[in-house]
């Protein structure tokens, strides 16, 4: 009688497992996509944490224009300017509430021969010309409407409207180029992984046709809508529902993003210590970095931007440096 | 005459560090979890600034700490500093007054 009742507890056990195990797999096939193209190659790195130009203590966000790398440097409230081998070229900014001073500069981005500067502590953006002379300010703090709450990241329409992560307003607000509130996605101040809602966004950039491509920060998803404001889709971990994870596709915190040249998207996927690759409909394609100091590894990549020649530079944020990396 | 000259800098100099170091109040040492990313770490930051009688905020980002310096005069309660937090998104771990 024990030996048959120990049998059967073993085969209950045994079929258990067997299904937890085919469930993993289908979970795994499922949500865990492999791979399309091979990885990129770690080009060559500059920084070093400190003051001096060249240096850095914070840098959040980057963009390129003109075969110049724009550089957030954020805890000393400036722009460094370098070639595309990281050379230095210039400067601009210091910390401080005044016009053409930063506090806490994020995501960059170049539209026209204008670079706009979202500040997180003065809720504003600063819009200068790529020789840093400052031409005009828009937003303040506050949440409402046109008013930001530690705006993140933007970006620039071919009219000059504006799409920008509010990062604690929970919102992504369109502007006109002079700041004029035209709508918004999210509730304003109200986190939720509903579509159209946003968990604390921190960047938004466009694609060839106009659709806007949004970076859920801590809803660790990617939620794209067409130029009307109509949802697209969302990708990022099972569902998009704000699940977190280290796998293909997945983010744990998705702090930035890029379209390159080729019209493919890149991801700074912040506590992966990685870039990942993306096609515009979300496919996984590939990624790049590691945890790390060394060549080609990060400490929090924070920040990505993607120049003319698919050349990928990266703000390897607690490494206080900036990466280049190519296609292989 | 040189040396005379020397002498005074060196004595204006260490007097008014000192009389700086004196002038500020107490600080506090803050911990939150999760602070690694500098969207958190700058909310918080950006909270704590705002509160009245703050002189300095440092953060420290790898460790998840923060240190509040007060202005000479203020004080900082453990209510106001959780509040800080909690409007940043995140909850206090630790609050304790550094020594002075």
């Amino acid at each position: 009688m024990g030996m048959i009742k120990r049998r059967t507890m073993l085969k209950i056990l045994g079929g258990m497992v067997s299904g937890v195990s085919v469930l993993a797999a289908a979970g795994w096939i499922a949500f865990v996509p492999s791979a399309k193209e091979p990885s990129y190659e770690f080009v060559k790195a500059w920084g070093g944490k400190g003051v001096r130009p060249g240096q850095f203590s914070d840098p959040t966000g980057i963009a390129i224009a003109d075969g110049e790398v724009f550089v957030a440097d954020s805890r000393n409230g400036r722009i460094q300017v370098f070639d595309l081998d990281g050379n230095f070229k210039r400067q601009f900014g210091r910390p401080g509430k005044e016009p053409g001073e930063l506090g806490r500069p994020m995501n960059l981005t170049v539209r026209d021969g204008e670079l706009y500067v979202p500040e997180y502590f003065n809720d504003r953006i600063q819009v200068f010309g790529l020789d840093g002379t400052l031409r005009r300010i828009i937003g303040g703090p506050g949440n409402g409407p046109g008013q930001f709450s530690a705006p993140g990241g933007l970006a620039v329409g071919k009219n000059g409207e504006l799409y920008v992560a509010d990062f604690y307003g929970q919102r992504v607000q369109e502007l006109k180029p002079d700041g004029v509130f035209v709508r918004q996605w999210g509730t304003t101040g109200q986190t939720s992984h509903a579509v159209g809602s946003f968990h604390y966004p921190t960047d938004v950039t466009l694609d060839r046709t106009g659709s806007i491509y949004m970076a859920d920060g801590y809803g660790n998803r990617i939620q794209v809508f067409d130029p009307d404001g109509t949802f697209l889709h969302k990708w990022g971990g099972p569902l998009a529902r704000g699940i977190y994870g280290p796998f293909n596709g997945w983010f744990t915190t998705v702090t930035s993003i890029a379209f390159g040249s080729e019209g493919n998207l890149f991801a700074a996927d912040f506590y992966n210590n990685r870039v990942q690759k993306f096609a515009p409909d979300g496919t996984f394609l590939t990624d790049f970095g590691g945890k790390g100091t060394g060549p080609g590894k990060f400490d929090h990549a924070i920040a990505v931007a993607v120049a003319a020649d698919g050349s990928v530079f990266v703000a390897d944020f607690l490494n206080n440096r900036i990466q280049k990396w190519r296609p292989n | 005459m040189k040396t005379l000259g020397r002498i005074i800098l060196a004595v204006f100099t260490t007097t008014w560090i000192a009389t700086a170091a004196f002038a500020a109040g107490p600080s506090y040492r803050i911990e939150v979890a999760g602070l690694a990313c500098p969207f958190c770490a700058y909310g918080i930051e950006k909270e704590l600034n705002a509160i009245g009688g703050v002189e300095r905020v440092e953060t420290n980002i790898g460790d998840g700490t923060v240190i509040v310096t007060m202005k000479d005069g203020a004080a900082l309660d453990e209510a106001t500093a959780k509040q800080a937090v909690k409007d940043a998104g995140f909850t206090l771990n630790g609050f304790t007054q550094a020594a002075q």
